[in-house]
């Protein structure tokens, strides 16, 4: 928990010391042509949006997402890989041209950087274990658990917002895990009650980890999930919304969430 | 004529208020062993680590071979390579063997070739008798060894005037022999040395002049023979007979 | 992911943590040489300079230094998350191996110092050829503490995703839901690392140490 807290610091103070340095000449897209190559960050800790399959190749929803458009593009794709809370900083500070980990759209994300259009609509999920008691009818009635979910993502910002902020929840039943697989081993073992996640790696979840379910499921504040992009990089914002309305309108969005995402 | 090798003109040392010695005034010939006796805490010490300029006198000038080497800007790295030290404690380098600790002056200081630093640091472990020490370290060798060594490496160097700072009073009264017996030689050869120390054997045998220094200055100074048995001041008398007392027997066991 | 290829793949990541190690570890040994020097010898403003240094970079935890260097490192020239990260580890080492040297050179008895002056070395040169090498024989155990912390720190860099040992543990236990097994791994390669540095250390440590009678 400690770690998280010093990990946020630390971006933060290093985007601001940073800042004053950023060099932002030219736009973004005419610097992925000119190199011919589009370095993109993503967190391949999250299937079955994106993750490693067992030759150790980073695969998922996003993944394959993503080198179509690199293909649309007419640019050669590199990957890196880095953990989920250091991608935005990474494409504030031009160390990636974009970002692909299952962002959804926030206000204060959009401080920081811009949006593509969306290219999918997910939901939230709470996952309990198949013995759980308690009474959950409505989304807030998580504030009377203890409840796990990734450090950072929307479900951290909603929770944070509408229950412990809002005086609903204590800090200290709000568990914030580094990845969403280490939480499920601890509502597994009882540490938390309630795991609260998107809904497309809560079925995987239901699925790999024995005795667990699905409590509920809806739109929260969750919702599109969106392509980040730097700042102020309106051509290239304009060239991947018109490649992800090309996908859409093929059925290739549709297809690959039946390839990643069959219930 | 005596030709002075280090002159001492008004030399004063004080650390703030503390005076440790003033207005000290000095000759040392060619040739002579001049030593310098005393109560503990009366500055000897200083006044040999100010003369080879590791101290830093506050006022006061000192010359060595006719040339000032107190004048602002003389080289005083130059000056030591001409003033050999021999210290109470050895200083040997710990992780150097003997010869090492004698080479190291020649060929990082004087810049000798490697052949020739090491022939030439033979020749001095050979001159203190401890050629078969040569590779030991000085952990490996013992107090009176090793304050011979440093005799050697001091001596490697050339220099025209040979300081030493109580040699003997860091030894185990067995091994104090074989350290005067070195000096003694040295003395008989026609080395220039200043030597502070306690043994009076040894004072009254080589020394060409003995200088009494107490409370920070010269009280007495002369040849031997005048100041061991008609001195002119009782101060003298009663420091020497204290001092026979104290360490004369031990140099007569030896 | 059969457990062969699940090792194999952690273990690919030794390669990286080696490199950072390799690169961080001298370049602290480098500037904490230097700066401990100046602490020492450069007189009172660098002793202080140096010393505000040393309290600040060891008063800091790594990972925030290195997120703040990384970003300052890399802020002008564009460099890779490897190479800034590496970087970026080595300055924070420096501070820490400063102070391993400079206790190593302040544990050499200031009449070493004397006695190189009294036969006609400069400063400088005594520094050279009598601090260091006894200060370096002093050096080699603490050193090797640190060496280990390196090693280990190293792992930090996966926050600014270079693929090493750690950050593919964690890819591996998000692909197969088997941290415990993903992490034991991580966990030994670590351990062996330190193991094996430690080892050879000691034996320069044995080798370096001066002969003296018991």
């Amino acid at each position: 928990m400690k770690f998280r807290i010093v990990l946020a610091l630390a971006i933060v103070l290093g985007v601001l010391l940073a800042g004053c340095q950023q060099a932002g000449e030219g736009s973004v897209l005419d610097k992925i042509q000119a190199a011919n190559k589009v370095v993109v960050g993503t967190s391949a800790d999250y299937p079955p949006y994106e993750y490693i399959d067992e030759t150790g190749k980073m695969v998922g929803f996003d993944i394959e997402l993503m080198e179509e458009i690199a293909k649309r593009m007419d640019v050669a794709l590199d990957w890196q890989d880095m953990p989920f809370d250091s991608l935005i900083a990474a494409v504030q500070e031009g160390k990636i041209d974009m970002s692909i980990s299952c962002f959804n759209y926030s206000e204060e994300r959009d401080q920081l950087v811009d949006f593509s259009d969306p290219y999918y609509t997910s939901q939230d999920a709470f996952i309990v274990t198949d013995g759980f008691s308690g009474t959950f009818t409505v989304p807030e009635d998580a504030a009377n658990f203890k409840v796990g979910v990734q450090s950072g993502t929307v479900q951290d910002e909603w929770l944070t917002a509408e229950l412990v902020d809002a005086g609903l929840m204590s800090e200290a039943n709000l568990s914030r895990y580094e990845r969403v697989d280490q939480a499920a081993l601890d509502l597994q073992v009882g540490r938390i009650d309630i795991l609260m996640s998107d809904d497309v790696p809560a079925q995987a979840i239901v699925s790999q980890y024995d005795g667990l379910k699905i409590i509920y499921q809806g739109m929260l504040y969750t919702g599109p999930i969106n392509i980040v992009l730097p700042d102020g990089a309106a051509d290239l914002q304009a060239e991947v919304n018109r490649i992800i309305a090309d996908l859409e309108a093929e059925g290739f969005i549709d297809a690959l969430a039946v390839k990643y995402f069959s219930e | 004529m005596p030709n002075p090798i280090l002159v001492v003109k008004d030399l004063t040392k004080k650390y703030g208020d503390n005076i440790i010695f003033h207005d000290i005034n000095m000759t040392v010939n060619e040739g002579d062993t001049d030593v310098i006796i005393g109560p503990s805490g009366t500055g000897k010490s200083t006044l040999l680590r100010c003369i080879n300029l590791l101290t830093k006198a506050n006022s006061g000038q000192i010359w060595l071979d006719g040339e000032e080497i107190t004048a602002p800007g003389y080289d005083e790295d130059e000056v030591r390579q001409h003033v050999g030290m021999v210290f109470q404690n050895f200083l040997l380098f710990n992780h150097l063997t003997a010869l090492d600790n004698v080479k190291i002056g020649l060929s990082k200081v004087k810049k000798l070739k490697d052949d020739q630093a090491e022939a030439k640091a033979m020749q001095e472990l050979d001159r203190v008798g401890l050629a078969d020490r040569a590779h030991h370290y000085p952990g490996q060798l013992s107090g009176g060894q090793q304050q011979r060594v440093a005799i050697a490496r001091a001596l490697a160097m050339d220099p025209r005037i040979m300081l030493f700072d109580e040699p003997t009073s860091a030894l185990d009264p067995e091994l104090i022999g074989e350290v005067l017996e070195v000096m003694r030689k040295l003395a008989l050869d026609g080395m220039t040395m200043l030597v502070v120390t306690h043994e009076m054997g040894f004072a009254r045998e080589v020394s060409d002049r003995i200088i009494f220094l107490e409370k920070g200055s010269i009280v007495e100074e002369g040849p031997p023979e005048v100041l061991f048995y008609t001195p002119k001041f009782e101060r003298t008398r009663e420091f020497l007979w204290k001092i026979t007392e104290l360490y004369g027997k031990k140099e007569s066991d030896s | 992911m059969d457990v062969g290829r699940f090792i194999q793949y952690i273990a690919s990541g030794t390669a990286y943590t080696v490199s950072v190690t390799l690169i961080a570890l001298p370049l602290g040994l480098f500037l904490g040489l230097i700066f401990s020097l100046l602490y020492v010898y450069g007189g009172k403003v660098l002793t202080r300079i140096m010393s505000i240094y040393s309290t600040v970079m060891r008063g800091i935890p790594p990972i925030v230094l290195l997120f703040i260097l990384y970003f300052m490192v890399s802020g002008n020239i564009n460099l890779s998350p490897f190479w800034a990260g590496s970087i970026s580890l080595g300055i924070v080492s420096s501070a820490y191996q400063m102070e391993i040297i400079r206790g190593a050179l302040l544990s050499v008895s200031g009449a070493q110092m004397m006695a190189a002056r009294a036969i006609g070395m400069s400063r400088m040169r005594a520094i050279k050829h009598i601090i260091i090498p006894q200060a370096f024989r002093m050096a080699i155990c603490p050193w090797s503490n640190e060496a280990a912390i390196v090693i280990k720190d190293s792992s930090l860099v996966y926050a600014l995703g270079v693929p090493e040992i750690l950050r593919r543990a964690q890819l591996i236990s998000a692909s197969t839901q088997q941290p415990f097994l993903a992490f034991i791994v991580a966990g030994l390669i670590y351990f062996m690392l330190v193991f094996v540095t430690n080892r050879l250390l000691d034996g320069l440590d044995k080798r370096m140490r001066i002969p003296a009678n018991p």
